[in-house]
């Protein structure tokens, strides 16, 4: 079989801007700045005859510096005096990176083509899911009880449009950017249906918290949030970027740990043993819908006689971090 | 009648500021966090030179008739000042090394001219933190020197002091109640502009005031705490101890009867006989007997008032004073009816530090028309609302309890807090929220709070107020 080698010049955004293919053992290619270059680079930091690449009869390329000042380097090292030989990689000449590949190079199996959920129904969850948001911001608007409720509705429905659109824009155009495709309506359904589901998922958390009387519950709507935002920044980074899987979960774990810091501030407040509690938990609390029993005054009391303790545990860390100016004792 | 309740809530409150703040003439920082609080002591300065041992506990009317008699009698304010002079000394504190006072008050000379009466609240901070604050006194004549405290009085806000060397002209104690509309004079060192006489009216005393006060028609302002209140023989009948803030003249004397008890005690200054730890116990245990007797004292008559269904706890003890009036909602189509009882704390263990007193606001939200849903969210607001007191200097933070109860009749989410004094262990704040649920147009929204009281007490108050509560259309 006939060795070939085909050369890639990479541009800034990652693709290829220009891909050359050479045949036969024996051919050689020449990059640097002179136009008798058989790869011509635009850059000040190669010379004009910067590298030799050669295929050899085995299929590989040896690649030989042209005696630069700048040198060439083959997946991060300099080509030594005498040249060295690849099967395939990245060469840096000056700042232009090229790509090589030959039939050393392993290629994949087919990959099988499947239109994935949220493309394929992209039009109807985008709706869906701005309506949710919608919903939500309408719910709370009436919760007010406004003495406008068209207006308040208004207000709250552009707002929420307002933002789920710059939100939307960012990554479609982040996509457009690094894939030449805008899909707005995929991003439309990550962002709406993420953030509906944070919203209704920390109301319905509070709801439960309530209903079961168990206020670590509360803090579910944090765990809720958290996900969310990892779910959907995981999809909107697959979307609009070139990035692995891995590069991709990284990103959104590191993001998705400051948004849970954020939400956890608010859910739990700064400082937990407040007194003003009420607020604490769901905005609403429905009718009789609790499932533990109530307690009667003397069960309550006896809970109530362990705060002497827990007060006494919160004066010891007063007095370790803030010792008493003259305790005298 | 909003406004009545407004006025007297606000009268108490101010009078207990400002006797909890009396030293704090001269410190910015303990004074903003208080309703400007004015304190003006007054005393009569004895107008002879009569030597007669106040702390006799017996009391000879014979003599005293004659005693009286033989005084000077005179309705002139400057005889009085004039006689009264050099028995009465400025009382400083200072923070430290420092040259300027940190707060001021006034005292008078008493017995044998050795001993000098004052407020507990002038000289609080020396007690609490002895190795921070140091006491000086400053005579008429120019004399000036180090003070130590000798007894303190807690409840009745009174401590006698002495400096070593010091001995003034005495004045002479009158152990009765001025008649209503006796003249009456007070003298101290108002905000530090000086020796200062001001002439009013003595009152009697007040009544269902948990505190013996008598109550002076005549101008007292902060740094006149712990001078002489004089009668018209130049007796004094009483230390000035607190005023009312934003009102026109209304004064608190110390009944100077409570004065000889305390001399009695008197002994050794409290520094060299206590440490610090155990002066606070001292302390501790004067307001500890007083909040039993004052907060937990069982209620005479009703004690309950009926409120659209609700039964609600009013006077658990005999001392409170409630007032009923409707408040702004916090929605046009909410509205409250509340009714508010307290027991103001009449005892700072500090300055800006009350303790012993009692709060019961309870709040009727009915809903005009919301939605089930609305309305809950309205209550929630109401129920948040809550007053945020004091400072993390004085108190830890708060330990809560959540839970749902069965009361009488209605079942209520309740939410007790419950924090500890830092320099004072054996004192607690309680803050109570009680909440009705399951109602969809009508809510209680019930909060007691609780100043400075032992723990125990604080839950056999709290077990009284949840007991009391009621639902019984």
């Amino acid at each position: 079989m006939e060795a070939v080698m085909l050369i890639e010049q990479v541009g800034a955004l990652g693709h290829p801007i220009l891909r050359q293919r050479f045949s036969g053992a024996g051919a050689e290619c020449r990059v640097g700045q002179d136009l008798d270059c058989d790869i011509v680079v635009d850059d000040e930091h190669a010379a004009a005859q910067h590298a030799l690449l050669t295929l050899l009869e085995d299929g590989r390329v040896r690649v030989q510096d042209l005696g630069t000042h700048n040198g060439t380097r083959v997946g991060g090292k300099r080509v030594p005096a005498d040249g060295t030989v690849i099967e395939q990689g990245e060469i840096i000449v000056g700042h232009t990176r090229l790509h090589v590949r030959t039939r050393h190079t392993p290629i994949g199996q087919e990959r099988v083509f499947r239109r994935e959920f949220v493309q394929k129904y992209r039009t109807p969850l985008a709706a869906g899911g701005v309506a949710a948001c919608i919903a939500y911001a309408g719910f709370r608007q009436w919760l007010n009880a406004p003495s406008s409720l068209s207006r308040s509705l208004i207000t709250g429905t552009l707002i929420t449009l307002g933002v789920l659109s710059l939100w939307t824009a960012i990554w479609s155009l982040m996509t457009k950017l690094n894939k030449g495709r805008w899909e707005v309506r995929v991003h439309l359904t990550i962002a709406s249906m993420g953030a509906a589901f944070c919203a209704w998922g920390y109301w319905v958390g509070g709801l439960v918290a309530y209903a079961a009387q168990w206020s670590v519950l509360a803090q579910v709507g944090v765990v809720v949030v958290g996900a969310t935002a990892f779910v959907a920044l995981y999809l909107h980074l697959r979307e609009a970027t070139r990035y692995g899987r891995h590069i991709a979960l990284a990103f959104a774990g590191a993001s998705t740990i400051v948004i849970s810091a954020i939400a956890w501030v608010i859910a739990v407040g700064v400082d937990t043993s407040d007194v003003n509690r009420m607020d604490l938990g769901p905005d609403v609390r429905l009718e009789t819908r609790r499932v533990v029993p109530n307690r009667d005054i003397a069960e309550y009391l006896i809970e109530v006689d362990r705060l002497q303790r827990a007060a006494g545990r919160e004066r010891q860390k007063s007095l370790l971090n803030a010792p008493l100016a003259d305790a005298g004792d | 009648m909003r406004t009545y309740g407004l006025f007297i809530a606000a009268a108490w409150l101010c009078t207990v500021a400002t006797g909890a703040a009396a030293q704090t003439a001269g410190a910015a920082d303990r004074a903003e966090r208080l309703p400007p609080p004015a304190e003006t002591p007054a005393v009569p300065s004895p107008t002879d030179e009569q030597q007669r041992p106040p702390g006799e506990e017996t009391i000879d009317e014979a003599a005293i008739e004659a005693e009286i008699a033989a005084q000077e009698l005179s309705g002139e304010a400057q005889v009085r000042l004039d006689a009264a002079r050099d028995s009465v000394v400025q009382i400083q504190g200072f923070f430290e090394g420092s040259e300027s006072s940190a707060f001021h008050g006034s005292g008078f000379a008493v017995e044998d001219g050795r001993r000098i009466v004052t407020n507990y609240h002038v000289v609080a901070q020396a007690v609490m933190y002895p190795q921070q604050y140091r006491l000086k006194y400053l005579a008429s004549d120019g004399r000036e020197g180090p003070l130590h405290v000798l007894a303190i009085d807690v409840r009745n806000d009174l401590a006698i002091v002495a400096a070593d060397d010091l001995e003034l002209p005495p004045l002479k104690l009158r152990p009765d109640i001025p008649a209503q509309g006796e003249r009456a004079w007070s003298i101290g060192f108002p905000l530090n502009l000086g020796l200062t006489i001001t002439e009013g009216v003595a009152n009697g005393l007040v009544e269902n005031r948990i505190a013996e006060r008598i109550h002076y028609t005549g101008a007292i302002n902060g740094g006149m705490s712990g001078g002489p209140a004089l009668d018209r023989r130049g007796r004094v009948y009483g230390v000035n101890v607190s005023v009312v803030t934003n009102r026109q003249l209304v004064g608190f004397i110390v009944p100077a009867k409570h004065i000889p008890a305390l001399l009695a005690r008197a002994g050794e200054p409290l520094e060299k006989q206590f440490s610090a730890l155990q002066l606070r116990q001292r302390v501790t245990t004067q307001v500890l007997a007083y909040e039993s007797e004052v907060l937990e004292a069982e209620p005479s008559g009703a004690d309950t008032q009926p409120v659209r269904g609700f039964v609600l706890p009013t006077e658990i003890t005999p001392y409170v004073e409630c007032s009923t009036f409707d408040e702004r909602g916090p929605h046009v189509r909410v509205r409250v009816e509340v009714i508010s009882c307290r027991v103001p704390s009449q005892l700072s263990v500090q300055s800006g530090v009350p303790v012993a007193g009692l709060t019961m606001q309870h709040r009727i939200v009915r809903s005009a028309g919301l939605s089930p849903l609305q309305f809950e969210r309205q209550v929630n607001d109401v129920a948040a609302e809550t007053p945020r007191t004091g400072q993390p200097a004085h108190v830890a933070p708060f330990a809560c309890h959540d839970g749902l109860v069965s009361l009488d009749g209605f079942d209520a989410r309740i939410s007790t807090c419950v924090r500890q004094y830092r320099l004072f262990a054996e004192l607690y704040d309680f803050s109570v929220t009680v909440v009705s649920i399951d109602d969809e147009t009508q809510a209680l929204v019930s909060r007691l709070s609780l100043q400075g009281v032992a723990f125990d007490s604080g839950e056999r108050i709290l077990k009284r107020y949840l007991g009391a509560l009621q639902w019984k259309p």
